[in-house]
């Protein structure tokens, strides 16, 4: 689970910042916490909206993008500092990360109160309708008399008060699960094929259904090639090692990223002789260009998708329509993801299996006969269920091998 | 005759909440003198290690000091009062003090209907506090709502109810702040007490 953390203090000096470092520190291995910094976000005002700054914008999506937020507030005037309101504000104005998102909330101080009236007065602005989070109910950590709290190392001394808040942790964690679950649409249509949504790896400054795109591309971003070495995960290998490997795998291979942006097929193929017809020039559209005008194609991609995104399945596979006897050609949508589990796009290939069949066939001398319980329309798309029966001939020795005989 | 301060709880060019007091200032010039205070200036309150007040604090604290009383108008941004006045407040009570037991009226204008009432009632706790220590007038509430429509061309409130209703409140106001210059017993050690409050680390 990944979340993120603000500590609601711009001061130098933050015990809430020390606070919100511990609970990172001590629940690795259940929640990945990254704390944020809020330092730089200017006042908020309607006259000088600033949404769309760096430093909000980059807040808004580390927001969006975890599962939960962790909010240390001190206590100023028996509410939350100015500065962390300040935060919100931006936040609930023109975009809404907070919404739907669960919240816990925790807070330091030094008397014994421990922030408790700030904490009241952030659960009541959390819920304001602009902000709409989704706080933890009850479940109060507050931590009164900070200065003695802590040693030398950060880390709380008290240890029924660390166990307290492993619990609260854990809660929130399991809490933060049922309500994305909940939260969580379902709706294909949300997906954008226009690509428009920008990820971590999308370039910046190129027209995506530029005819150039890949070397204009590969520009912009001093894109190694040839005789350079990539160090992979189980190999060492330069760029042209790697196009002679991909290019000699005997399956169609397409790279859509988690942007839904066409990066990469690997070109063995004449675009002509091709089971799944890729161009060059079509390598850095967006899905939308990829299939322009297709309402029914387009709905189609946007069910895949939004099932791989969504977790529900791995793996979507299909035959194409019009398969003959000659031909079964499938299209496997296979979800990438990287080490943490974030959604990375999707690897999609063709292939052609009749011919892997016929082969098998040959070797273990048996034939293809029709399933008199098949049934499965064969001719009709989208089915898990292979749409051919393999039967055994019962006058040919299946078992033994060729070699054997 | 009484001199107030009136503190525009916003930081936008165009504020209702400004209107309004600058209607309260006209409407009542025969009974108070009443002096309209912007916060937009003030920088996002921030502690140091120096514990440095930007000058224009200072120069309202001043004229805070030098009032009779204080009256808030504020508008209401997700159920709370604005961070530009929620930070102007921490400003004026970090190592200076001019609210403690300073009369206090609250008002406040929304867009809705519900006229700042959550901000209103987070506003009157934050008076409340240690460091801030306000005379918050006892049982008052005044909620302008619809604030855009409330004001005809010449910036006075078309409700002749809600006008009614203000007149009264600002007369009791005026006694609550004549009765308050004679509670004034504990205010050395209020003061004192406002001023041991501990700010160095949140």
């Amino acid at each position: 689970m990944k979340l993120v953390g603000i500590a609601g203090s711009i001061a130098d000096q933050s015990y809430n910042r020390t606070l919100l470092k511990f609970i990172a520190k001590h629940s690795q291995g259940i929640a990945d916490i990254e704390v944020l910094d809020i330092n730089a976000v200017p006042m908020f005002s309607q006259d000088d909206d600033q949404t769309n700054s760096e430093v909000i914008q980059n807040l808004s999506k580390k927001i969006s993008d975890a599962d939960g937020v962790i909010i240390a507030t001190p206590e100023h005037n028996h509410t939350v500092p100015a500065a962390l309101k300040n935060v919100i504000e931006w936040l609930s104005y023109e975009i809404h990360p907070f919404d739907g998102k669960p919240v816990m909330i925790v807070g330091a101080s030094y008397h014994t109160q421990g922030s408790s009236r700030a904490q009241l007065h952030l659960r009541q602005i959390l819920e304001a309708p602009g902000v709409n989070a989704i706080v933890l109910p009850g479940n109060e950590f507050l931590l009164g008399d900070v200065k003695t709290a802590f040693d030398e190392n950060g880390d709380l001394k008290d240890k029924r008060t660390v166990n307290f808040l492993q619990t609260t942790l854990q809660k929130f964690i399991k809490f933060a699960k049922v309500i994305n679950m909940i939260d969580k649409t379902s709706d294909y249509e949300d997906e954008d094929l226009s690509a428009s949504n920008k990820t971590d790896t999308t370039v910046e400054g190129v027209d995506m259904n530029d005819e150039n795109w890949l070397d204009k591309a590969a520009k912009k971003v001093n894109a190694v090639e040839g005789d350079t070495y990539v160090k992979l995960d189980s190999g060492l290998l330069t760029v042209n090692q790697i196009n002679y490997l991909l290019k000699t795998t005997p399956i169609e291979l397409t790279y859509v990223d988690e942007n839904n942006q066409f990066i990469y097929y690997n070109r063995f193929l004449p675009t002509d002789k091709m089971l799944a017809k890729r161009t060059p020039a079509q390598v850095g559209d967006s899905l939308e260009a990829v299939h322009p005008g297709k309402e029914r194609v387009i709905k189609h991609v946007k069910q895949v998708l939004n099932t791989l995104r969504n977790g529900e399945t791995d793996l979507v596979s299909m035959p194409v329509p019009g398969n003959d006897a000659d031909h079964h050609v499938m299209h496997y949508y296979k979800a990438m993801h990287d080490e943490e589990g974030n959604y990375k796009g999707v690897n999609e290939w063709a292939i052609d299996l009749k011919p892997i069949v016929n082969e098998y066939l040959k070797a273990t001398g048996q034939k293809l006969v029709p399933d008199p319980d098949n049934k499965i329309d064969a001719t009709s798309g989208a089915s898990k269920k292979p749409t051919e029966a393999v039967e055994t001939k019962p006058e040919v020795d299946a078992t033994s091998g060729a070699s054997e005989h | 005759m009484n001199k107030f301060i009136a503190i525009v709880g916003s930081n936008s060019k165009k504020s209702t909440n400004r209107e309004f007091l600058q209607y309260m200032q006209s409407h009542f010039q025969n009974q108070a003198e009443i002096e309209l205070v912007e916060i937009k200036d003030l920088p996002l309150y921030k502690k140091s290690a120096d514990k440095y007040v930007p000058e224009l604090a200072l120069d309202i604290a001043k004229r805070i000091e030098a009032a009779d009383g204080v009256i808030i108008a504020t508008p209401e941004y997700d159920h709370s009062i604005p961070a530009a006045l929620s930070s102007a407040l921490a400003w004026l009570s970090y190592g200076i003090h001019p609210f403690v037991d300073k009369p206090v009226m609250i008002t406040g204008a929304s867009y809705g209907s519900l006229g700042s009432s959550r901000a209103q009632a987070q506003l009157r706790q934050i008076l409340d506090s240690p460091e801030i220590k306000a005379r918050i007038m006892p049982s008052s509430e005044f909620l302008l709502g619809h604030s855009l429509q409330a004001f005809d061309e010449n910036g006075d409130l078309k409700d002749k109810q809600l006008i009614t209703q203000l007149d009264g409140l600002f007369k009791d106001f005026l006694q609550f702040v004549n009765i308050s210059k004679q509670l004034n017993n504990a205010n050395v050690v209020n003061k004192q007490k406002a001023a041991e409050f501990s700010w160095d680390k949140d």
